[in-house]
């Protein structure tokens, strides 16, 4: 009898994976397979594909369209990626120290509102925001010296509004994520630098941003893997343009396959995507490992 | 023990109901075995509620045929991502919509069918503009909608105020936008442009800013997209430049943030609020009625083309198409030369105006638009569909916005533009070989 409990027991672990076994093996692992098979072929999605061997990377080595798409894309990942990491600590900083006051709470809240919103709303508010000549918009701007209308239009300053729009948009996801990180630093540690003397930016720049490096690594990763895959935002906010200054890979890939039919190309397009983030990846885990080994 | 067993029976029933989920929903067995027949018909958002507008009209022609039609509205931001991935996967409709630029990759393709055995002498006599659906040698589309040309609407207030009446040329058209850019209030800036323009295609797809401002310009310039061979293109030629060159120049004329607003934002935000001469939009028969409530203030007319070495502005033909998989393909053309007949449409237009496409069916609409279908009727066309049209056209597009947003000269981008079309046509031709 005992026998037969160990015997379910050790097949219990495996009956609980299975389902999410067969989503992740049939639509992520699969997926990934068929990208790359396909990224080695012509095809157009109606017709069978036909084998093309390397064809499809050596045009993109040729391809001004794909280098400009990898240029935007890069330029996008560090003007995201910085700003992000920069804004989300000090916002979390500022709503876990004041977490207990009303207005702390409130903002708490209003800073996560942009997450819950879909991208390509964002998109389409933002551009309306932008184009639409709203008094209050024009004004706000006009601090400034800038004139809204003329920031979409604009091939040398249109990716720099994309990326902050990107930046409004997923800040409460990494502040969220920052503010665990500082939520979870004893008070002890404070106090104790206190007792030496230790003002607010020597225990920021001691205590909380050495304690905080697990987020930051975490949170760079995701930030910039985020970036690496922005679509909606970019494809409603200008629609790549103008003059492709603001297509990236993800919208180069998109077009290629749905407007062009070229979706062999396109897959070709993503594998790159796929090795640049998978880079990343790699490294984050090494930076990771070496971190939990310094704790 | 009891909560381990049913731990597992649970996820033994999920992964069964996964399973369950990705198999066939025997939809096709159904569909067969319930007797009558059926038609798959894809369109696109024809206008606020196209199922219950032509459901209704179809009654006779479902008894008729003992055929029920199922229409799918496709929403214009994935249209061509249905059809491909249902075209992929099988489940394409027996009969489609689309668009000129769409159509030669699915010709290509072998998806859709050329209908020239289904064209008799009478459809030539009947149908206005079956000639619009011919392309790449054959009848691959049957117009369903047409007649909404990019027309140059004019300010008859500012026009007057300068003496000037419509433009016939483009030195008129040069002349007026020019006495027309000024400060009308006196604060040292410019408030009045000559020309609303909107050159962004965030909103409205990369074509868009082609269709509204470039076709017209090059046509009326005496300049083509393809050659006639199809085996090059001809947009960088010297008719090509010089157009590019001449709206170009046009941009000092323009409300400055023009490479922020597509077309039709420019027209309702500069042109709709008086304070350009000069608008472009994609005319409409109703546009008397609908401007006069938009704009009631605005007193406005139009020119349909500008004529240079010619006459030309782009009207774009939407086709009914018969797909390749239509398993009845006589109950599909029948279908289609129903839908697209006088009976059906002169009820359809009643409900929802629209260029009569019989010679049968009366004019439905504005007294002011009509001259687009009489008089003016040689002055619009569609685009010559040729192949890797979508691919050289975005391209074009985007070297377009290089132009005026001064990025690249007016030479270095049509080179660009042109190299990329030759070297797809040389791709193309050589597979073809």
């Amino acid at each position: 009898m005992e026998k037969k409990h160990s015997g379910i027991k050790s097949l219990a672990p495996y009956a609980y994976i299975t389902p999410i076994t067969i989503i992740l093996v049939t639509f992520v692992l699969g997926s990934v397979i068929i990208s790359i098979a396909l990224g080695f072929t012509k095809y157009n999605i109606m017709t069978e594909p036909v084998f093309s061997g390397l064809d499809n990377y050596r045009r993109l080595m040729s391809d001004s369209k794909f280098m400009k798409a990898l240029k935007n894309t890069l330029e996008l990942v560090v003007i995201i990626v910085p700003l992000q990491t920069v804004s989300g600590i000090l916002v979390s900083a500022f709503l876990v120290a004041n977490r207990k006051k009303i207005l702390g709470k409130l903002a708490n809240c209003i800073v996560f509102i942009p997450v819950l919103c879909a991208d390509a709303v964002a998109g389409v508010v933002w551009r309306e925001f932008l184009n639409g000549k709203l008094p209050a918009v024009e004004q706000f701007f006009g601090l400034f010296g800038v004139d809204p209308s003329m920031l979409l239009g604009d091939s040398g300053k249109a990716l720099v509004v994309v990326g902050l729009v990107a930046v409004w948009k997923y800040m409460g996801y990494y502040v969220v994520i920052y503010s665990s990180g500082l939520l979870s630093i004893s008070g002890a540690c404070y106090e104790a630098a206190k007792v030496d003397g230790a003002g607010r930016l020597r225990c920021f720049f001691s205590i909380t941003l050495p304690m905080l490096k697990p987020m930051i690594i975490l949170a760079v990763f995701l930030s910039l893997t985020n970036s690496l895959r922005c679509f909606d935002l970019i494809f409603n906010l200008t629609g790549g343009g103008p003059n492709n200054a603001t297509t990236t890979l993800v919208l180069y890939a998109y077009t290629s396959c749905f407007g062009s039919s070229k979706a062999g190309y396109a897959m070709a397009i993503s594998n790159m995507l796929f090795t640049v983030v998978l880079v990343i990846a790699l490294m984050q885990k090494m930076l990771m490992r070496r971190d939990v080994s310094e704790i | 023990m009891k909560k381990k067993i049913i731990s597992i029976l649970i996820v033994l029933a999920m992964s069964a109901a996964l399973c369950a989920g990705c198999g066939n929903n025997g939809s096709e067995e159904e569909k067969q075995g319930s007797g009558g027949k059926t038609l798959d018909v894809w369109v696109a958002p024809l206008d606020d509620d196209t199922v219950n507008n032509w459901k209704p009209l179809l009654k006779d022609w479902e008894k008729r045929t003992d055929c029920t039609v199922n229409i799918k509205v496709v929403p214009w931001d994935s249209y061509e991502e249905t059809y491909m991935t249902a075209l992929n996967s099988g489940e394409g409709p027996d009969v489609g919509y689309m668009y000129n630029e769409m159509f030669p990759t699915y010709i290509d393709a072998g998806a859709v069918e050329d209908m020239s055995d289904y064209v008799t002498e009478e459809d030539k006599a009947e149908y206005k503009y079956l000639g619009n659906g011919y392309m790449m040698e054959g009848q691959y589309g049957w117009p369903l909608v047409t007649g909404v040309p990019f027309v140059l609407y004019y300010n008859e207030d500012i026009l007057a105020e300068l003496g000037e009446s419509a433009p016939q040329t483009w030195e008129d058209f040069v002349r007026i936008c020019k006495a027309a850019t000024k400060d009308t209030d006196g604060d040292g800036e410019i408030d009045q442009y000559g020309y609303a323009a909107g050159m962004s295609t965030s909103e409205v797809g990369a074509m868009q800013v082609l269709n509204a401002y470039y076709y017209s310009a090059l046509w009326q310039n005496g300049g083509q997209v393809y050659s006639d061979d199809m085996k090059s293109v001809t947009f960088a030629d010297e008719a090509g430049t010089e157009a590019v060159t001449w709206i170009k120049e046009l941009t000092q004329y323009m409300n400055p943030d023009f490479m922020s607003q597509s077309w039709s934002e420019a027209f309702a935000n500069v042109f709709g609020q008086g304070k350009s001469a000069f608008g472009v939009y994609r005319s409409s028969q109703t546009d008397e009625t609908m401007f006069g409530e938009t704009y009631p203030d605005l007193k406005w007319d139009y020119v349909t083309s500008l004529k240079n070495k010619d006459y030309g502005t782009f009207g774009a033909t939407d086709c009914l198409t018969l797909m390749s998989g239509a398993e009845d393909k006589d109950l599909a053309m029948d279908f289609i030369k129903y839908v697209t007949g006088a009976e059906f449409m002169a009820q359809y237009h009643e409900k929802c105006p629209g260029a009569a496409l019989t010679v049968s069916e009366p004019y439905a609409g504005d007294e002011k638009m009509e001259r687009i279908y009489t008089e003016d009727i040689g002055k619009w066309h569609g685009l010559q569909a040729g192949p890797c049209g979508a691919d050289i056209l975005t391209q074009l597009s985007a070297d377009f916005q290089g132009i005026m947003t001064d990025d690249m000269t007016v030479e270095e981008a049509l080179k660009e533009a042109e190299d990329y079309a030759n070297n797809l046509l040389d791709e193309y031709w050589a597979d073809k070989e």
